[in-house]
């Protein structure tokens, strides 16, 4: 890095506000040619808008954007190309029943023969070692490969600068490794990086500067390697953060909720089954299941809440209770509730209030329901105690669901499952999107539900919350368990390989494919 | 200047009440402009149509009559609508539930006893019921559209009615014209308010709406319907069943409007003929939605549609207006609604250029 060349990315002041909020407030910062250059906050902080008005998708209220030493103005997204800004996005744009080379082709904003087309992705991907047929149909990708048409339809443009937004949130630890070794070599290259992410090792990993964000704000910009991670969540949350309370000499009782060759059919055109998944939770233990995204966790999910049946009634038992031919609500009085992964439309209906929200779930043992008749009342109570409880920010329990932000609306949902005491509790993804201090409150009420005997599953796709907070863990791949095992017998370069469904000779393969 | 639609942070509530009233003024003024330009007295038409039931008190029990029927259909309706259960065919329902109706009429026309129209009524519902369950059957089982098989049955009611009048049911005494017996005193409607042809179907129209209110405001039958309507995963995970509420949905709907059926057989026309539809089935679907889905809102929207059908009538002998022209003005008023509705969700706002990045600090 030449530090008389001039700034690649340089920021100045920039200013969005939106009715409410102001969601950037004065943000200053620059990106050096060849850096990476990390973006942190938590969700909420202003990191998405931001990236936003880089690539061209908004405009600033105020500020200004320099490209190379000179001020541009990102009128849209193909002005940002033309300059060299690529980006890959969280949710990928793809369409499923479209093979790669078809899903680039979409995506160029010049007419590019076939042929040509084809030998260029061909290069980028010798280049960079990235495995991709690019003749394959994109249903039939995983999700790391589905990254890797992003990133390859990004590099056919020779960008000057790559954002990349959360890009490890749905990979295994060994293609985060590989995604990592695709970036070191590009940022060699010249081309600078802007990494947005709470993970905060992999910005010490692989980050030359760190730019903290809080409530739009700038906090700090600074060496994440002269940095720890807890300093850098600390600056994030603006707190002191709180660590997990375990209580002491903890033992885990009998096994309590016990689910045994539990299948699911096939359920959709792009779903996951679930394929004889046996496993047994003890009194105050908590089982985490890991695994990457589209392995099968919705479909255990369901199958485990009730919202698929089991074949048997004996397959899901809860104290000796067979529990597998009840629907979610039998399943509820029964004392097991359950939290799914997508908040808006499956745990919670944006469209409804809070405390109509806590009927959808809590009615029955909550008493919110005679003779077929809504107690308002008692769910208006309910609301407000989850909401003091968790400290959720709402207006109140008339508040519509919708208005919350993810993280708050996750509090609530968690907040609306735990107090009800059940004594299972199945959770996916229980801090998904939430910020560092809402995730350590939401861990700590985990904790606390299996300190009073509760069983408790969490299924996540993030390794580091399932090792915090779980005393056994399994993985789940291509709707299969693999058996449980406990915390600390276990590394995460084992649980990575079965996450990616590596045995024996897939695992040579990609070695020798894959230099990483 | 350029104006760009904005997404609101919340369903505006006052746009919710303000874009049903603000479709029925614009379709009071576009009407006006359009009738103008095809050479009719555009003003006149709109102040014979809209306003003169409402001035002229004379005309306030026929109101009370054509508003009748539409309150006790849309109110099915909206019940269905709110599950994202899209029952069109609510004329076929009625009109079945209308022939059960008369069914019974003609089997016991020889007899008396206040027992007679109360066993109508059950018939009627039980009726439109029925008609309802076929498409309810064919969507569960078949995952067939209900879009498609409710408003074809309507097709099939219709020959049925012409069947029966024509054939079996036809009146013995009424040298071959194609109509039923007259249904005797106690068949027929009690008159409730002496001195008008104001039935017992009116009152029942406000039971019918007060009690749905009370069910979907605050019931569990209600909550069920709503989130079922709004997000299918959530009523899942809640544990309400989608195939049941279907059903619900569409028992709901088709028994309500074979009660409309049987009310209007048994009452303004008190035997079965053949141009016994008029298109309530269909016209209370305008009502249900100017109505917001919600059943109070549905009786005076049930009102403003009955002031277009009086109005209709009204100027046609005053200024030869054509009938048909009342259904322009109700589709319009749904057009201009469905449209207005965007305003709920999204605002309007002037853009003004922005200023080049640096202008402003």
């Amino acid at each position: 890095m030449d530090a008389s060349r001039p700034f690649r990315l340089e920021l100045t002041g920039i200013t969005k506000r939106f009715p409410g909020v102001v969601a950037n407030d004065h943000v200053s910062f620059s990106v050096k040619p060849g850096e990476i250059h990390a973006l942190l906050g938590e969700n909420g902080a202003g990191k998405s808008t931001l990236v936003k008005m880089i690539y061209g998708i908004m405009q600033p209220d105020g500020g200004e954007i320099g490209w190379d030493g000179q001020k541009v103005v990102m009128s849209n997204p193909k002005t940002a190309r033309k300059l060299g800004i690529g980006m890959v996005f969280q949710h990928f744009s793809l369409f499923e029943a479209m093979t790669v080379l078809e899903n680039i082709a979409l995506g160029m904003d010049a007419k590019i023969p076939a042929r040509e087309l084809e030998a260029g992705i061909r290069k980028v991907m010798d280049e960079y070692g990235l495995v991709l047929d690019p003749h394959r149909v994109v249903s039939t990708l995983s999700v790391g490969e589905r990254q890797r048409i992003e990133i390859v339809r990004a590099l056919l443009l020779n960008p000057k600068l790559l954002i990349m937004d959360e890009p490890t949130s749905v990979l295994t630890p060994q293609e985060v490794e590989q995604l990592f070794g695709v970036l070191r070599k590009l940022a060699v290259e010249g081309c600078s990086i802007l990494y947005i992410s709470h993970k905060l090792h992999e910005i010490k990993a692989l980050c030359h500067t760190a730019t903290i964000l809080r409530a739009g704000k700038l906090v700090d910009t600074c060496d994440p390697g002269e940095e720890t991670s807890r300093s850098m969540a600390e600056k994030m949350i603006g707190a002191s953060l709180k660590d997990i309370v375990r209580g002491e000499g903890r033992e885990l009782g009998e096994a309590k909720f016990i689910v045994s060759d539990l299948s699911t059919g096939k359920l959709g055109h792009f779903d996951v089954a679930v394929e004889a998944v046996s496993f047994s939770v003890r009194a105050g233990e908590i089982l985490g299941i890991a695994g990457v995204a589209g392995n099968g966790q919705n479909a255990l999910l369901n199958a485990l809440s009730g919202e698929i049946l089991a074949h048997d009634a004996s397959d899901v038992t809860l104290d000796g209770q067979p529990l597998g031919r009840l629907d979610t609500t039998g399943r509820r009085r029964h004392g097991l509730c359950a939290v799914p992964e997508e908040r808006n439309g499956h745990a919670a209906i944006g469209d409804f209030s809070l405390a109509e929200n806590t009927i959808l779930t809590a009615r029955d043992r909550m008493s919110m329901v005679v003779m077929g008749l809504i107690n308002s009342g008692a769910a208006r109570t309910y609301t407000g105690k989850v909401i003091t409880e968790f400290a959720v920010k709402a207006l109140g329990p008339a508040a519509l669901a919708g208005s919350l932000s993810g993280g708050n609306l996750q509090k609530y949902i968690m907040g609306r499952e735990i107090l009800q005491r059940p004594s299972v509790l199945i959770v996916s993804q229980p801090t998904w999107g939430v910020d560092a201090g809402a995730a350590a409150a939401i861990h700590q009420a985990l904790v606390d539900l299996a300190a009073e005997g509760s069983a408790i599953v969490v299924i996540s796709q993030d390794l580091d919350e399932l090792l915090a907070l779980c005393d056994t863990m399994a993985v789940i791949n291509n709707g299969r368990l693999s058996p449980s095992m406990p915390v600390g017998t276990v590394t995460v370069e084992e649980i990575g390989l079965l996450m990616g469904g590596v045995h024996g000779e897939k695992a040579a393969e990609d070695t020798h494919a894959v230099p990483a | 200047m350029q104006f760009r639609l904005e997404k609101r942070q919340e369903p505006s509530r006052f746009m919710l009440y303000a874009t049903p009233v603000a479709a029925v003024v614009l379709t009071m003024v576009l009407g006006a402009i359009i009738f103008t330009t095809i050479g009719f007295d555009g003003v006149g038409a709109v102040r014979e149509i809209f306003l003169t039931p409402l001035i002229n008190p004379l005309k306030w029990q026929d109101l009370a009559v054509k508003a009748s029927p539409l309150i006790i259909i849309a109110v099915g309706l909206s019940i269905g609508y709110r599950a994202n259960v899209w029952n069109i065919g609510a004329e076929g329902q009625y009109i079945v539930g209308a022939l059960a109706g008369t069914g019974v009429a003609l089997a016991t026309w020889e007899m008396t006893g206040w027992w007679l129209l109360p066993l109508m009524i059950i018939a009627g519902v039980a009726g439109g019921m029925a008609y309802a369950a076929v498409p309810a059957l064919l969507r569960v089982k078949f995952k067939v559209n209900e879009i498609l098989t409710t408003l074809m049955l309507t097709y099939v009611s219709v020959q049925l009615l012409n069947y029966l009048v024509l054939g079996p049911w036809i009146n013995p005494t009424g040298y071959g014209q194609a109509q039923t017996r007259l249904f005797n005193a106690d068949q027929t409607l009690p008159y409730i308010i002496p001195g008008t042809i104001v039935q017992l179907g009116t009152p029942i129209a406000l039971i019918v709406a007060l009690v749905a209110w009370v069910l979907m405001s605050k019931s569990m039958f209600g909550f069920q319907i709503r989130v079922v309507g709004l997000a299918p995963h959530a009523a899942r995970y809640g544990g309400f069943s989608e195939n049941r509420t279907i059903w619900l949905a569409l028992l709901v709907g088709g028994g309500l409007a074979g009660l409309a059926g049987v009310l209007e057989v048994a009452g303004p026309f008190g035997r079965m003929v053949p141009s016994f539809p008029t298109n309530y089935g269909f016209t209370a679907i305008i009502v249900a939605f100017l109505g917001r889905l919600n059943p109070l809102g549905i009786v005076v929207a049930g009102i403003v549609l009955a002031i277009t059908f009086v109005g209709g009538q009204v100027a046609q002998t005053t200024i030869g207006l054509p009938f048909p022209a009342v259904g322009l003005f109700q589709a319009m008023m749904l057009f201009l609604l469905l449209a207005g509705d965007i305003l709920v969700r999204y605002r309007l706002r002037r853009v003004v250029r922005l200023p080049a990045a640096g202008e402003v600090a």
